[in-house]
């Protein structure tokens, strides 16, 4: 380019990055950064990795459960059995299905989420933690984006609106941070065999729909069978999606400091059932 | 340094403990160049993967105060279904280095080609290892581990790699694994044989190598 003979490759050293290694990160606020920057990397590779890189293979990410979500809404619509409450049928299937394929996604990946990333292990600084974490933010990412197209799509052509995207945003958050902690579980479980675990989850999730309450509400039982059903967490946040896409016209049956401490609980448990496997999880 | 405190490693095999390392103690520093010897089996590639921080030992403990490569050896470390220059920028990310820099580093020195921009799993075993050598090359560690890596390329990669590490050797450690004398005599200065589980140290390569072929 410039004309000088450039010098052989083996005598250039990298030039010196601004912030520390990762490698031997120190300090909260360095490990925070370095945390963060792995993150990212993991979540631009996953990308890449599952969707290439061409032809706007990410598009896929949100377009996976807006085909799933779009269809099952239609076929609703279609099928033309009212909504108790009257609510609008696409919206109800958008804001159920499109979650619960959330809900399914994180789940159902979890056993083999380790195998497809082993290449990552040989790392120090990338740990079972940091994948899974990658994974389930872009996942979730992806389903919020997918309800929110969906959604401004019902409002411009059936001119029904969400009363509240916030509330809406922090259920499907709510459903992530929930199934992250079994996911690692699950995770902590491929001890015995990601096999016989991935097995074992896939019907699982599958009979699990109907407990969910993805596609009900909780007002529409008798009041003896609304106790029990308000024992399943995943329930109350569906039950708060509903109420940011609908508003007070019907009632809804939640609470938000259950719906947090059974967050705190399957994470919890999920880290300590990690931490005890980790040892024993073979990826490679 | 690099410090082995009384490793243990064991498996469970059909429901017996097989030992594979029995307390091995060793201590690298800085500018060392040692090549361990040991059979198929051995436990060369399990030594190599503990040291990297990859496998936990069952026993003992790991000192690490520098900077550890990943072991470079067949496969591992990059990944399949991303194009070379993808996993280039991944590494480079993780380890806090400019992507741009770690890019153009690796595509000279790999000299893949066209193939640079496609998926690794389209690579030939000699294309991914000068990929993953020339990566572990541009992030700079004080210590490398190398598994047979070397060993699958030609001779232009070998030499390569050699003048390579040759020019580190100022600044890093080698640890190199292989069954072959020969190809530790072009890279190290001393050498261990890793035998039963057990690694003995000596200070000439000549000697090492035919305390091994003797076993």
């Amino acid at each position: 380019m410039d004309g000088l003979p450039r010098p052989p490759v083996w005598t250039r050293q990298s030039p010196p990055v601004l912030g520390a290694r990762p490698a031997m990160p120190n300090g909260l606020a360095t490990a925070f950064r370095v945390q963060m920057i792995v993150l990212g990397a993991i979540m631009m590779r996953e990308i890449h990795t599952r969707f290439g890189r061409h032809h706007m293979g990410y598009l896929w990410l949100f377009f996976e459960p807006m085909i799933l979500g779009g269809c099952i809404a239609v076929v609703h619509y279609v099928s033309g059995h009212g909504l108790p409450g009257g609510l609008d049928i696409l919206s109800f299937y958008i804001v159920g299905y499109t979650p619960y394929y959330l809900f399914r996604s994180i789940l159902n990946r979890a056993a083999t989420s380790l195998l497809s990333n082993a290449p990552l292990f040989y790392h120090r600084q990338v740990t079972f933690l940091d994948v899974m974490i990658a994974r389930n933010i872009l996942d979730c990412a992806a389903v919020m984006m997918a309800v929110l197209i969906m959604l401004g799509l019902i409002g411009a052509t059936l001119d029904v609106w969400p009363v509240n995207l916030v509330q809406i945003a922090f259920g499907i958050f709510l459903i992530a941070v929930f199934c992250h902690g079994i996911a690692l579980i699950i995770v902590a479980a491929t001890m015995w065999g990601v096999e016989t675990v991935d097995r074992v989850v896939h019907p699982l999730t599958y009979l699990s729909i109907p407990l969910t309450g993805a596609f009900y509400m909780v007002w529409w039982f008798p009041i003896s069978m609304q106790e029990w059903m308000l024992l399943i967490p995943s329930v109350h946040m569906f039950e708060i999606i509903r109420e940011g896409q609908f508003g007070p016209v019907v009632p809804y049956n939640y609470d938000v400091v259950f719906m947090l401490a059974s967050c705190a609980v399957t994470n919890l448990l999920g880290m300590l059932a990690l931490s005890a496997a980790k040892r024993r999880i073979e990826f490679i | 340094m690099l410090e082995l405190r009384n490793l243990w490693k064991s498996y469970d095999t059909h429901g017996r403990q097989k030992h594979v390392l029995r307390g091995l103690n060793a201590t690298f520093m800085r500018g060392d160049a040692v090549g361990i010897l040991g059979r198929n089996g051995a436990g060369k590639s399990t030594l190599i993967r503990m040291i990297a921080g990859i496998e936990p030992p069952t026993g003992g403990e790991i000192v690490r105060s520098m900077s550890v490569s990943w072991p470079l050896g067949f496969g591992g470390a990059v990944h399949g279904s991303i194009t070379g220059a993808d996993n280039c920028r991944f590494i480079a990310r993780i380890y806090g280095k400019p992507a741009g820099w770690v890019e153009s580093f690796v595509e000279e020195f790999a000299e893949l080609g066209e193939y640079f921009r496609l998926p690794v799993k389209t690579y030939s075993s000699g294309m991914s290892s000068r990929l993953a050598f020339g990566l572990s090359m541009a992030i700079d560690f004080d210590c490398y581990l190398v598994d047979e890596v070397i060993a699958v390329g030609d001779a232009r990669f070998t030499e390569r790699c050699r003048i390579m590490l040759e020019e580190r050797r100022k600044r890093s450690t080698l640890l190199m694994v292989s069954h072959q004398g020969e190809l530790l005599r072009a890279f190290c200065t001393t050498a261990a044989i890793l035998h039963e589980g057990r690694l003995t140290f000596h200070e000439d390569l000549d000697q090492a190598i035919a305390t091994y072929h003797g076993l």
